[in-house]
């Protein structure tokens, strides 16, 4: 019997440089041993020649509440971005984070909350909600302006790279360890990396109610 | 069972508990509603010691119910419900029952997390009207409980309850306290198996069967006249059983699998065995299927 905590999947994943696209950008494939698209996972590449800046957006980046779920389930920001909850549910919801990277909650509320959360150190995030355990997503916060998260296809495209030698790295909340290698950006042409990486079972707490309990959660 | 002297003044609990439903309904959350239908089979329906008597009996019920949810601090709730539940029983009428009531809840989780244990108590009151008058009841209870979630895919749960409940006859009248534990292990999003055991002691009811004397309706079993408690005819069975109410404890123990119909829906089959030992032993096995839905 395969452990109830954790089986291995490889997906493979695809990055190209494609002189198709504007040169500097990656477009990096996900999939899954089944060929199946993987969205939400972060792409991103860290400059190996020279340090590169990070500038936080102006406004902050809102992540909401909706049906007793958080949307969206994946957010990647810079260091220093700040983000704000909007709770869209006729319920009241305890947003809190124990990881390492922010520790914080924001007391119960309903509407729009006036807590604005800075993510100011790199690493993963995982959000909570105290009332509802089934709620979970993921701030994923980076020390580069390079990054972009797969959609539903399983792409993402990382634009504006200037030529140069760069480390790429994908990561996934399922991810069982980093997943990276060396690439370089040239002024032209196309180059193909394929990266195999462990993926955990999709280990969510079950929402659906028990027969007989009308309980909150 | 002294320390639980009957509560003639249940029903009358009852009001004020409705009655607080209305404030806490205006400050709180909700509502929020939920829907349970089940078919079940009970093998001893008549809750008869083992041999003469045992009747099985197969029963569909739904309930339905209303919650309001009030914070009171950052890891405390405060909930209150009104639940309404309607039993067919296939085979005898008279076990035919609606059943309508209130509980409120205090719900306070220790820490932050998923991971954080919960504590509740509460009180409950329900009003139970029976086809067969004899039986219709008012309960009150007070509830507790704990719940810990051990990983994201194992919780543990223990019920408590404390209750007494008057029904139109004092046969059908008691107290009793119980704790239950489960287990719940979600082995995917989608299914989750569920392993129960359960402790009660107090009173119940056992029926046996019973024949024409010159005295009346008797137990044909004669040592059941060794029995304490009240007793007397009753036609709910479709032939002659003699109704007692004993006093006795009882263990239990089952298992269930429940899928996940989507986020907001579950299927479970459940299977539970009773064995109760006062003077007598009375084993019961429950089979039932069941569908809740929260909406």
């Amino acid at each position: 019997m395969p452990s109830p905590n954790r089986f291995v999947a490889v997906a493979l994943v695809a990055a190209s440089a494609l002189a198709v696209h504007a040169a500097g950008t990656v477009r990096v494939v996900t999939k899954d041993p089944a060929g199946s698209p993987v969205p939400d996972a972060v792409a991103y590449v860290q400059a190996l020649d020279s340090a590169v800046e990070v500038h936080p957006p102006a406004e902050p980046v809102a992540i909401t509440q909706h049906d007793q779920e958080f949307d969206p389930y994946v957010t990647p920001v810079v260091v220093g971005t700040r983000v704000v909850f909007p709770n869209r549910d006729n319920v009241q919801h305890h947003v809190y984070s124990v990881s390492p990277a922010k520790k914080f909650e924001i007391p119960l509320y309903i509407g729009e909350s006036t807590a604005t959360i800075v993510f100011d150190h790199p690493g993963p995030v995982t959000l909570g909600c105290n009332i509802h355990d089934w709620m979970v997503a993921y701030v994923f916060v980076l020390s580069t302006p390079y990054f972009a998260k797969t959609g539903a296809d399983g792409t993402a495209d990382i634009a504006g790279l200037p030529p140069g030698r760069y480390r790429l790295e994908v990561w996934h909340p399922r991810l069982a360890g980093k997943v990276g290698r060396e690439i370089t950006i040239l002024e032209s042409g196309d180059t193909t990396q394929v990266v195999s990486v462990t993926l955990r079972p999709d280990r969510r707490i079950r929402r659906a109610p028990d027969a007989g309990s009308a309980d909150y959660k | 069972m002294d320390f639980f002297r009957p509560m003639r003044s249940t029903g009358r609990a009852l009001i004020p508990l409705l009655a607080l439903l209305v404030p806490i309904g205006a400050l709180a959350d909700g509502p929020y509603l939920s829907a349970t239908a089940s078919a079940t089979w009970q093998d001893n329906v008549t809750n008869a010691p083992s041999g003469d008597g045992t009747r099985g009996a197969f029963d569909l019920d739904s309930q339905v119910e209303a919650s309001w949810i009030r914070s009171l601090d950052f890891s405390t709730l405060l909930t209150a419900s009104l639940s309404a539940c309607a039993e067919v029983c296939t085979s005898y009428s008279g076990l035919d029952n609606l059943a309508v009531g209130p509980q409120f809840t205090l719900r306070h989780k220790v820490g932050v997390g998923p991971l954080a244990p919960n504590l509740y108590v509460g009180v409950a009151g329900l009003g139970v009207g029976f086809n067969d008058p004899e039986r219709s009841k008012i309960e009150g209870d007070v509830v507790f409980g704990f719940s810990q979630r051990v990983s994201d895919s194992l919780q543990v749960l223990v019920d408590g309850k404390v209750g007494s409940y008057d029904a139109r006859d004092i046969v059908f009248c008691g107290n009793y306290a119980s704790l239950v534990g489960t287990v719940n292990w979600d082995m995917d999003e989608t299914w989750r198996l569920k392993v129960i055991g359960g402790w009660r002691v107090g009173d119940s009811v056992a029926n046996y069967t019973a024949e024409q004397s010159a005295f009346g309706w008797v137990p044909v079993d004669a040592d059941a006249f060794n029995l304490p408690g009240a007793w007397h005819y009753v036609r709910t069975f479709n032939e002659p059983f003699v109704a007692w109410r004993v006093s006795d404890r009882t263990w239990s123990y089952g298992a269930a699998i429940s899928p996940a119909l989507g986020r907001h829906t579950s299927l479970t089959l459940q299977f539970e065995h009773f064995t109760s030992v006062g003077l007598d032993r009375y084993d019961n096995n429950v089979v039932s299927l069941s569908v809740a839905h929260h909406f």
